[in-house]
């Protein structure tokens, strides 16, 4: 499909403005010589009509979990209500300026206090910061906690441990926090190796930043060792939020021992993924961690709501402003929707369905572990390699079926991890929907056995086939100027485009 | 439950075939003494009708900001939005899908960011973008780390009209790498050239400078980039009002090295401060330390022109502890309500409504001063942003404001101690409030 900048014609208009330019202004009364841009800076002309047809046709070419299944492994793909959306658009939160008289925000205060009172019984912590914007910002900030705990104590500590099976954003936000990052191995069933923890839990490492249930989607049966293994030695319990939609009413991180713990606002409170954010990665922490949180946090005193800077001791601030407010009330519009009784259907039914899953395909994809799992489930693709399929060809397979694929080779280590194919079908997911799935899954693996080029070909319904990643590296093309200079280089025409 | 299709004898069912009795078979692995007992103590589930009914309550606690207009900026600019920008946005292809890890269900989203990049490319005149950062603040944070990585040093000097928050922001992210930060004064509302000479030396990795500054100044970059390059060190330079593109010289012409830009006035609503975006643009011998997510065009096994996301060796899902970040989920939904904005506005737009409210801020400006109850702070060009002393008590003049439903300037001394600074207010001005507005405005000030 041609790019915007290829639909444009010259003197085209899409804008409406005020017919008052104040034109008895002089721009050399404005702008100094030095700063003024000599012309102005070419971007597209086109009209309205065409920016309407453009990013209709462009939003045809995503597929969205309001389209079907998107049993994306870690990422909690559920189905997003319609009315938190109209809620979070109201005018006063959308014109609300973000440094207006406390006096006239006190709504949008008033909602910040009571969404943090909410989660606090959810999870079991005493008090969040709303300011993180996404789930690794809100790793930073737990860290940075974490750093700052341990200064604070004269106990200046560098190593952090983080699990071969966490997702890429611990390791990476442990560095970013200035710990050296130690790398906890699994064990065989696929959880904490207790003994391996023993060994490198000292008085130098601040602690273990753990997924429950962990990356392979199980509950880990030795939190109870893994708490006192990690406190006993001063350390702390970081707990990685992604998910948490296994636990609502079942267990509570803060129970569990963990004293930071964030949340993906964006995955178990049901808040849209936007093809990659706006989400919300607050973080709660248990009452001894509180000095540390960012400034500000919401307080009240009776009568007002306010800011209340958090002292001395904090982080400091992670972003500009209070945080991603809009996301915090569609969570929040959710969790009234749901009531405890709801919460508790959400994690008793996409654990139901996780396992549900799990049992029709285990004959099929063998299991990286052949137990019983929390809300997702992680199976192999191994036993085909033999006919020269990978798991990606499964994947990409999936989408002539009409679903998005899983999450694959995530997680990744060996021996039992190995061609993953992680399954979260949320609670949004029907089982007739489920149904489905599991027969597209049975028929690519005969399919596998009998015709692999149709899955090495795969996919053949989408719009595009598969993409030259290779390519893309090797001669980056990041903007249209990139395209234009190539072309000249290379003198290609337009009909040299394929579109 | 109306988001929970199966219904309870499909759930037995379901763990029938799965072989259990019951669903506490499956959650064995939990320990006892951890699991939750009782009922979670939160509201009962109340009805879509409640619900609205509540959440209108909690949002008329706030003034009724559809009347309302601001006269205050200091990072959040109320622009018009289009109506057909937030018509496309609603779309549920680009809302509710995810991160786009599989192109071929993704082209929606590629498409989109590969052309929001082209926008800010020739919007800075810099070589390559990275669309999406959480914020200005982060993401001029994320700038400050890139260039400890660029030049192995960490001393870092930062304006001291850099927006407050961002300051703080910067300090946070880099107090790891226990750095060494000087603050760089400001001589009548602009970086302090002579303190800057002083001040830059071989150990500094970066100068962070803030244009139009806090104070909506606009600064000599050029004359900024020549000092600051003069020791090999790099210059971030940050736009918290990108409106100011529009008519300003782009940043790539006038010497910075990394471009760190809150992209809010592209087409965000003030959204008490967030969602919004921030993009990041350098240098292409730079790209490979930038942090965050980028896409790149390639061709598919038919040949078509594809777009997937690239250059990820440097991303944490691959490097794991050696990333350049550890930012994955960013905010690539407002990175596409910027596209659509810029698209509408195309070039002659962008141009005219930025020459607007630089023309405009001006206008009220002249008028508050003429009114004779303001003077000017310091004499210094600026673009939609001035200060201003007020003679009156800033107290009145809030409240007079308030009534007649507009949102007061900032009161400056909130973040700057300087004691020639008290009853200053920070102005912004946006093509939103009309010459009707501003003279209601001065009529206000100067009853």
């Amino acid at each position: 499909m041609k790019l915007i900048f290829e639909k444009s014609v010259k003197a085209r208009d899409g804008y409406s403005l005020p017919k008052d330019l104040f034109d008895e202004v002089n721009i050399k009364d404005c702008i100094p010589e030095y700063a003024v841009s000599d012309s102005k800076k070419v971007l597209s002309e086109v009209s309205e009509v065409d920016v309407i047809r453009h990013f209709t046709k462009l939003s045809k070419f995503n597929y969205g979990v309001d389209d079907g299944l998107y049993p994306l492994g870690s990422c909690t793909m559920k189905y997003n209500p319609k009315v938190t959306e109209k809620l979070a658009s109201l005018s006063n939160f959308i014109y609300a300026h973000p440094l207006a008289p406390e006096e006239t925000v006190q709504g949008c205060l008033e909602l910040m206090y009571d969404l943090n009172k909410l989660l606090c019984e959810v999870t079991g912590v005493d008090q969040y910061t709303m300011a993180p914007a996404a789930g690794a910002h809100g790793e930073l900030a737990g860290v940075l906690i974490m750093r700052q705990h341990f200064v604070d104590h004269d106990d200046k500590r560098r190593k952090l441990l983080v699990p071969d099976s966490a997702h890429g954003t611990n390791p990476a936000s442990a560095t970013m926090g200035g710990f050296k990052m130690i790398e906890l191995k699994s064990n065989e069933r696929g959880t904490v190796d207790i003994r391996r923890l023993e060994e490198l839990m000292d008085e130098d490492t601040a602690g273990l930043m753990l997924n429950d249930p962990n990356t392979v989607g199980l509950y880990d049966e030795g939190m109870q060792d893994i708490e006192s293994i990690v406190h006993g030695k001063g350390g702390l319990l970081y707990y990685d939020g992604a998910n948490l939609n296994a636990s609502f009413e079942i267990v509570r991180p803060g129970d569990a021992g963990f004293d930071i713990v964030h949340l993906n606002l964006h995955k178990t409170f049901s808040t849209p993924h936007g093809g990659g954010g706006p989400g919300s990665g607050i973080i709660g922490v248990k009452k001894f961690l509180i000095p540390y949180l960012p400034t500000p946090i919401v307080a009240f005193d009776g009568e007002k709501y306010y800011f209340s800077d958090v002292g001395e001791k904090s982080i400091g601030r992670v972003r500009a402003f209070w945080g991603n407010f809009l996301v915090l009330v569609k969570s929040y519009a959710w969790i009234l929707s749901m009531g405890p009784d709801g919460l508790r259907n959400v994690s008793e039914t996409s654990v139901i369905n996780a396992n549900y899953v799990l049992a029709k395909l285990k004959k099929y994809y063998r299991p990286a572990y052949d137990r019983y799992c929390g809300h997702e489930c992680v199976v192999t693709g191994r036993d085909y390699k033999k006919y020269g399929i990978k798991t990606l060809d499964i994947a990409k397979r999936l989408m002539d079926y009409g679903f998005h694929p899983p999450t694959i080779y995530f997680p990744h280590f060996e021996p039992c991890a190995e061609e993953t194919i992680m399954i979260e079908p949320p609670e949004s997911e029907s089982k007739e929907v489920l149904d489905e799935f599991i027969d597209a899954m049975i028929k690519i693996s005969y399919e596998a056995k009998t015709n692999p080029e149709l899955l090495t070909g795969a996919p053949h319904n989408t719009r595009i086939r598969r993409a030259d990643d290779v390519l893309a590296v090797k001669r980056p093309i990041l903007n249209y100027g990139d395209e234009l200079k190539l072309k000249e280089e290379l003198k290609y025409k337009d009909e040299d485009i394929n579109f | 439950m109306r988001y929970i299709p199966s219904t309870e004898e499909q759930k037995k069912e379901m763990l029938k075939e799965i072989g259990v009795s019951s669903f506490e078979e499956l959650i064995e692995a939990i320990p006892v003494g951890f699991r939750f007992k009782g009922r979670l103590n939160v509201p009962e589930a109340i009805s879509e009708a409640e619900l609205e009914e509540k959440i209108y309550q909690i949002a008329k606690k706030n003034s009724d900001f559809s009347l309302t207009k601001p006269l205050i900026g200091a990072g959040a600019y109320r622009h018009h939005v289009p109506e057909a920008e937030k018509f496309l946005l609603q779309r549920e292809e680009f809302w509710t899908c995810y991160t786009p890890y599989q192109p071929e269900l993704s082209q929606g989203t590629l498409q989109s960011i590969f052309e929001f990049q082209t926008y800010i490319a020739r919007l800075t005149k810099m070589d390559v973008v990275i669309p999406s950062i959480y914020d200005g603040a982060s993401a001029t944070a994320e700038a400050a780390l890139m260039s400890f990585r660029l030049t192995h040093r960490n001393k870092i000097i930062i304006s001291a009209l850099l927006h407050p928050h961002y300051k703080e922001t910067v300090k946070t992210y880099i107090a790891p790498h226990e750095p060494e930060i000087v603050e760089l004064p400001h001589k009548d509302g602009l970086v302090d050239i002579d303190g800057l000479k002083k001040l830059v030396d071989d150990d500094v990795a970066s100068v962070i400078v803030q244009n139009p500054n806090f104070f909506g100044g606009i600064e000599d970059m050029a004359e900024i980039s020549g000092i600051v390059h003069s020791k090999n060190a790099l210059l971030i330079n940050e736009i918290v009002e990108s409106m100011s593109l529009g008519v300003l010289k782009a940043p790539g012409e006038m010497g910075a090295d990394i471009v760190a830009g809150e992209a809010q006035s592209f087409g965000m609503d003030l959204n008490y401060g967030g969602p919004y975006n921030a993009y990041l643009a350098t240098r292409k011998q730079f790209l490979r330390q930038l942090p965050g997510r980028i896409i790149g065009e390639t061709r598919d096994l038919d040949g078509k022109r594809v777009f997937v996301m690239t250059m990820r060796a440097r991303e944490q899902d691959i490097r794991r502890d050696k990333a350049t970040s550890n930012i994955c989920t960013n905010h690539f939904l407002n990175a596409t309500a910027a596209n659509i904005y810029l698209s509408l506005m195309g070039t002659e737009g962008l141009y005219k409504v930025s020459l607007l409210n630089t023309k405009a801020a001006h206008y009220l400006e002249n008028l508050l001063l003429k009114s004779g109850k303001f003077e000017k702070v310091f004499d210094y060009p600026f673009y939609n942003e001035f200060l201003l002393k007020s003679k009156d008590s800033v107290a009145t003049l809030n409240k007079k404001l308030l009534e007649n439903n507009f949102i007061p300037p900032l009161e400056v001394s909130k973040f700057y101690k300087e004691g020639g600074l008290k009853d200053v207010l920070l102005f912004a001005v946006t093509e939103v409030l009309c010459r009707e507005d501003l003279n209601r405005v001065v009529e206000i000030l100067s009853e």
